[in-house]
């Protein structure tokens, strides 16, 4: 009878039917894993058997973590879960030996800090320069990537469009969800400009004030709108030089050079699957090759559908987005062609 | 080298070469350490008596390939020097409890640095009937107060194929001795009761030139570098970590939380200290350098291994200070890490923190108290006094000298 | 492991008397009971047994032939930590059936199963939003214990001095001070002295900025020279010393210009003070002229510039203050800045302020254990003096702390970039609304206007 019982459906016994029945030999199958308990009860290990450790610590006591004056002043401690928050995906590129670069990235990464989480920073940087760097990303406390390219590049231009299409691949790669912008070193942000880009679906645009040193214009470049629609484009750039004049050339623009459509590298912002989920935005996946050049990619979506094109604010009166362009030059001795007026 | 930042430096880092457990005036250990255990002092608690071997079982060996003395098994190499220059080692074995025998059996490598195992058997075999015949202390007990050191990927089966280690099984010479060795796995062949687990060897001085300050803050919630396919030996996938690592990077490659992928960057240590999780899956193999990385830079390690025993689990309650996840249970890894309560977290980290625990997973040159090379010491004193059954009566025989496969009876 | 039939015959045994043969049979009973449990146990154990071999056997495929390649050195750019172990081998033949039950007793299988597995993935992809705000709650939570176990033990409060004014880039420059404020994990009070009295655009800065802040107004308007600027700026901040002096106010005092940008080691380095302490400042000396000329040589001042220089303490073997390191402002001889939007490089002072801090109570009337080699605040900046840099406050230099390694490395940085001054941007705008478009009266005009003052 004992030898009869052991074949009834114990749990252990179904359990390990069911793992039978679902075992298939492609590679990436579905499995349903059953729904985990909250705090899976780790393995038991082997058994302490000598001054066991275990009594030593129930006794432990609070170590003098209250006496110290609690340094932080902001102590709020909100319900976590209270009001999930879309990803943002921040992709900065910074320029070979550019001597203000550490001041730049340290202003901007204490800006993001202040942006409530999660928020991902994607630094992008010719290897040569990454120790230093590195070292001053991790003390900023920011959830980032710090990704590095060999090639070198005498052309800024191309170096950015490199650098762009590096963070792009790897969003691509990792098939990352949120909403993607380019923010140059050189911005400065009013904090309520991210909170506005995390509600983008599809695409973002806003105006970005242009300013440069000892200059007296002020240009604003971004879109005009009405009710967050898109109602008309700069149709001609009045003032001296366009985006792309400071040779800090994360302020390349984007969009064909047609006289159309010219939003600043870093006046807009994006949903990141349309890289990896194309169809999902109504792209037919036979588009020309463009896995190389993801950054070409986006540019092209973006003029093609200016529907989906949510202006922020509606009627994009307010400036959140300022450009300080600061001439630096730098060591590298390049040829610029100046695709000036 | 002078750490930067001096100030903030971490209170197991001396400025010499190698660790010593300084308390900074600034940071008091924190309590509830898993420590005083780990601080026994093992001398004057046994005797070791270390046999003179030919050089062809150790030095030789070493000559040939000094790669030995920064892989991962270098612990044979290491443990051998430490006894030679311990207050626990006596010259007269009469008061020995315990007989080491110094034989390399895991530093036979492959151009690229792979030990391989087909001689090892040998080997251990030859080394065992040289101390046989030249001294009566093996006979009286067999090897029941004999330890050796087998670092190897499955320790005494000395095979790195699972399934050919558990089909050779442990080395029949070896059935009554103790074993000291990395791999270590609940009920399965190549772990004999009563054997020591320790971790696998890290060069210390590779890690402590990568310490950064520690309040640099850890914004990595979860931190993995290494092979999810092992495209060479299982391009499918599904054998290599028993589909553990591709369950992680399937699951989890869109996932911000998780920073992990295939390559190594420069900044390996030191992302290691920013991040509040280490993965420390299986591999070929259950056990792997992560843990001990992950202990030194203070990263809660997430042990996915099943059934796996880790080092000196007899002394460190190491389900207090890592986070245990079946391999069935990754794909909802994300669910497990993020329902731990934060003050656990906390507590794991001053678990991590504490100088002890660091200390008793490496084997620094010279030794320092509390080291690995103590514990295991701790580990062999713990097993005594021997059971009277331990001793033969005279001429009493137990082991089978023809015993295993046939080729392990060829001589070396 | 053999079942064993436990049903031993009921002996009859001599029962003597009714008494003895029931005890008999009770204990008879007792027996056979016993026995069948037993029998049940190691029956439920033997057919668990048979089962899990007769399954376990049918579930492992015969695996590819694994041919087993070195893979040592995950490629990696510098580290070389290797992960697998792995060495040349034949071909192995699939593998063999898990071998039979270990003869001793209590060994039951691993349910640990060599050979291939399914790889499991769960059906919902995407990261489960909830979970993610919650692992950067346990982030945050630990980086604050990380701060209070590894961080200033009973810090001080810091007083913060910025003197600013309304202006092209004023909204600009303070956003980044602000920015780098509001991450001090200490407490803190700005004080803002703003020449030509307190107006709109800066009180709405610091409205929004849920800092504790004091904002002063200072009766002269900024001067357009900047040499002019510098001595006014001085004269702001020693107006903001003496409203420290007079409301007492307790803490560290800094400097920080409104176009400063400090690194946060900065905050965590000045609770070291005990009465003055200096650190170095990066000097960001540009060009100014933002009209950039291709194909220009490396200019000599250029070279001057790389890596950025530094101000600061300079300190002997020992650590002590000997000397300052300044900006060397040679090749700038003719080429310097005379008026603020000059397309020309701004020259730092010889030490800046920004570069020191100070022990609040050095500027109080009394204050116990107050150095004797301090001026008394009344007395100074009396008659005309202009301050050069804080040490006008001290009678002897000699006892400024070195601080942040001895200068090693620079802590925070100087810059100074404004637009040209005759740029307005339309007074009554707040903050960061530039409402331009309003000027203008047409929403949907054309949008880039060049606003031409």
């Amino acid at each position: 009878m004992g030898f009869f019982t052991g074949f009834a459906p114990t749990s252990t016994a179904s359990l390990f039917s069911r793992q039978l029945i679902s075992y298939r030999q492609i590679k990436n199958l579905g499995i349903s894993a059953e729904a985990v308990k909250a705090t899976e009860k780790p393995v038991e290990p082997a058994s302490l058997n000598n001054r066991s450790l275990m009594a030593e610590m129930s006794t432990e006591n609070q170590t003098t973590t209250e006496q110290l004056a609690d340094a932080d002043p902001k102590e709020e401690d909100s319900d976590p879960e209270s009001n999930p928050r879309n990803l943002l995906i921040v992709i900065t590129t910074t320029r070979s030996n550019d001597r203000f670069r550490e001041f730049f990235l340290t202003r901007l990464a204490h800006t993001l800090r202040l942006v409530p989480p999660p928020l991902l920073w994607i630094v992008v940087e010719p290897h040569g320069d990454a120790p230093k760097t590195a070292e001053m990303l991790r003390k900023t406390g920011i959830m980032y990537r710090h990704l590095t390219f060999r090639e070198n590049f005498t052309d800024p231009e191309a170096e950015a469009h490199h650098q762009r299409n590096v963070a792009l691949s790897h969003i691509e790669h990792h098939r990352l969800t949120g909403i993607v912008h380019f923010a140059g070193i050189s911005n400065i942000y009013d904090l309520q400009l991210f909170e506005e880009i995390r509600e983008i679906e599809v695409f973002g645009t806003w105006p970005v004030a242009m300013v440069s040193a000892n200059r007296k214009r002020v240009m604003v470049e971004g879109p005009s709108c009405r009710s967050s629609k898109v109602v008309g484009w700069p149709v001609e750039d009045l003032s001296y030089g366009t985006t792309n004049d400071a040779p800090n050339t994360d302020t390349g623009s984007v969009g064909k050079a047609s006289k159309a459509t010219r939003i600043n590298i870093s006046g807009f912002a994006f949903n990141s699957s349309i890289l990896w989920d194309p169809e999902r935005w109504g792209r037919p996946t036979s588009v020309p090759d463009t896995s190389q050049d993801s950054f070409k990619f986006v540019q092209e979506v973006i003029v093609e559908d200016e529907t989906k094109l949510r202006c922020i604010p509606p009627d994009s009166s307010k400036i959140m987005l300022w450009h300080l362009h600061i001439p630096r030059v730098i060591p590298l001795l390049f040829r610029r062609n100046q695709n000036r007026r | 080298p002078q750490l930067k930042g001096g100030e903030l430096m971490p209170y197991w880092l001396r400025k010499g070469r190698s660790w010593v457990v300084i308390q900074d005036k600034g940071i008091k250990a924190p309590s509830g350490s898993a420590g005083d255990v780990l601080e026994d002092d093992p001398v004057g608690r046994l005797k070791v008596f270390v046999y003179e071997l030919p050089s062809k079982y150790n030095r030789k060996i070493l000559q040939k390939d000094p790669r030995c003395l920064t892989h991962m098994f270098a612990a044979e190499i290491f443990m051998h020097r430490f006894l030679l220059s311990s207050p626990v080692r006596t010259l007269n074995p009469e008061e020995a409890d315990w007989f080491y025998t110094p034989v390399y059996t895991t530093c036979d490598l492959t151009p690229n640095g792979l030990p391989l195992p087909f001689k090892s058997p040998r080997m251990m075999r030859s080394a065992i009937q040289l101390i046989s015949m030249n001294w009566p202390y093996w006979n009286r007990t067999e090897g029941a107060d004999h330890f050796f050191v087998v670092p190897h990927d499955f320790g005494a089966c000395f095979h790195y194929q699972e399934e050919k280690a558990i089909e050779r099984g442990i080395l029949h010479l070896l059935q009554r001795a103790t074993l000291v060795q990395t791999f270590g796995q609940r009920n399965h062949v190549c772990l004999k009761d009563g054997s020591i687990t320790i971790p696998p060897y890290a060069p210390p001085q590779k890690m402590q030139a990568h310490l950064i300050p520690p309040d640099t803050p850890r914004s990595i919630f979860v931190y993995f570098r290494g092979l999810f396919y092992d495209v060479g030996n299982d391009p499918e996938g599904g054998y290599y970590a028993r589909g553990a690592r591709a369950s992680v990077w399937e699951n989890f490659k869109n996932n911000p939380l998780f920073d992990i992928s295939t390559e190594h960057p420069a900044t390996y240590y030191e992302d290691m200290q920013r991040a509040v999780f280490c993965l420390c899956p299986l591999g070929w193999a259950p056990w792997s350098p992560r843990l001990v990385e992950a202990v030194i830079f203070g990263c809660i390690p997430v042990v996915i291994a099943d059934d796996i025993v880790l080092p000196f689990a007899d002394a460190i309650p190491w389900e207090e200070i890592g986070v245990f996840v079946a391999e069935k249970d990754v794909p909802n890894l994300d669910s497990i890490l993020t329902s731990i309560p934060t003050k656990v977290i906390l507590r794991k980290q001053r678990l991590l923190a504490n100088p002890s625990m660091k200390q008793a997973m490496l084997f620094p040159q010279p030794a320092q108290p509390g080291d690995a090379f103590h514990q295991i010491l701790n580990g062999l004193a713990r097993k005594l006094p021997h059971a009277e059954k331990a001793f033969l009566k005279p001429g009493e025989k137990i082991l089978n000298w023809t015993r295993g496969p046939v080729g392990d009876l060829k001589p070396w | 492991m053999a079942a064993y039939r436990s049903s031993p015959a009921l002996s009859d045994g001599g029962g003597a008397d009714g008494m003895g043969k029931s005890q008999a049979s009770c204990f008879w009973l007792l027996l056979h009971g016993l026995c069948c449990l037993i029998s049940l146990v190691l029956g439920f154990r033997f057919s668990r047994l048979v089962f899990f071999l007769l399954f376990s056997t049918t579930t492992l495929y015969t695996s590819a032939p694994v041919l087993r390649a070195t893979t040592t050195t995950t490629t990696t750019t510098t580290t070389t930590t290797r992960t697998e172990t792995l060495t040349l081998s034949l071909p192995n033949h699939p593998p063999l059936p898990p071998p039979a039950v270990h003869s001793v007793p209590n060994r039951t299988r691993s349910r640990v199963v060599v050979g291939r597995h399914g790889i499991r993935i769960r059906p919902w992809p995407h990261p489960n939003p909830t979970e993610v705000m919650r692992a950067h709650h346990i982030i945050d939570q630990v980086q604050r214990e990380q701060r209070l176990q590894y961080g200033v033990k009973a810090p001080r409060p810091l007083i913060v001095v910025t003197p600013t004014y309304v202006r092209t880039f004023q909204a600009l420059h303070l956003t980044g001070l602000l920015h780098s404020l509001l991450l001090v994990p200490y407490r803190l009070t700005w004080i803002v002295v703003e020449a030509g009295g307190v107006t709109n655009e800066t009180a709405a800065i610091l409205a929004r900025s849920q800092l504790n802040f004091l904002h002063i107004p200072f009766p002269e308007k900024m001067p357009t020279q900047w040499a002019e600027r510098h001595k006014m700026e001085a004269r702001m901040r020693l107006h903001a010393l003496r409203a420290v002096r007079e409301r007492l106010l307790d803490g560290i005092v800094v400097f920080a210009d409104d176009s400063n940008i400090h690194s946060m080691e900065f905050f965590d380095e000045v609770q070291k003070v005990k009465w003055m302490g200096a650190v170095s400042v990066g000097i960001l000396a540009h060009s100014g002229n933002s009209e950039p000329t291709p194909d220009r040589q490396f200019r000599e001042e250029d070279k001057e510039n790389f890596p950025v220089p530094i101000q600061g303490p300079a300190c002997n073997s020992s650590g002590q203050l000997v000397g300052w390191h300044t900006f060397n402002s040679l090749p700038y001889r003719e080429k310097s800045a005379t008026f603020v939007g000059e397309a020309a490089t701004v020259l730092p002072r010889k030490l800046e302020w920004a570069g020191f801090v100070l022990n609040s109570k050095l500027l109080w009337k009394e204050a116990d254990k107050k150095p004797n080699w301090v001026r008394d605040l009344d007395a100074v900046g009396k008659y005309g003096e202009e301050l050069e840099d804080p040490l006008a406050l001290l009678k002897d230099e000699s006892f400024v702390e070195p601080l942040g390694n001895c200068g090693k490395k620079a802590l925070l940085w100087w810059l100074r970039v404004e637009a040209r001054s005759d740029s307005k941007f339309p007074p009554g705008s707040n903050s960061l609304t530039y409402l331009i478009v309003e000027i203008t009266g047409r929403l949907d005009l054309i949008f880039t206007i060049a606003y031409f003052g």
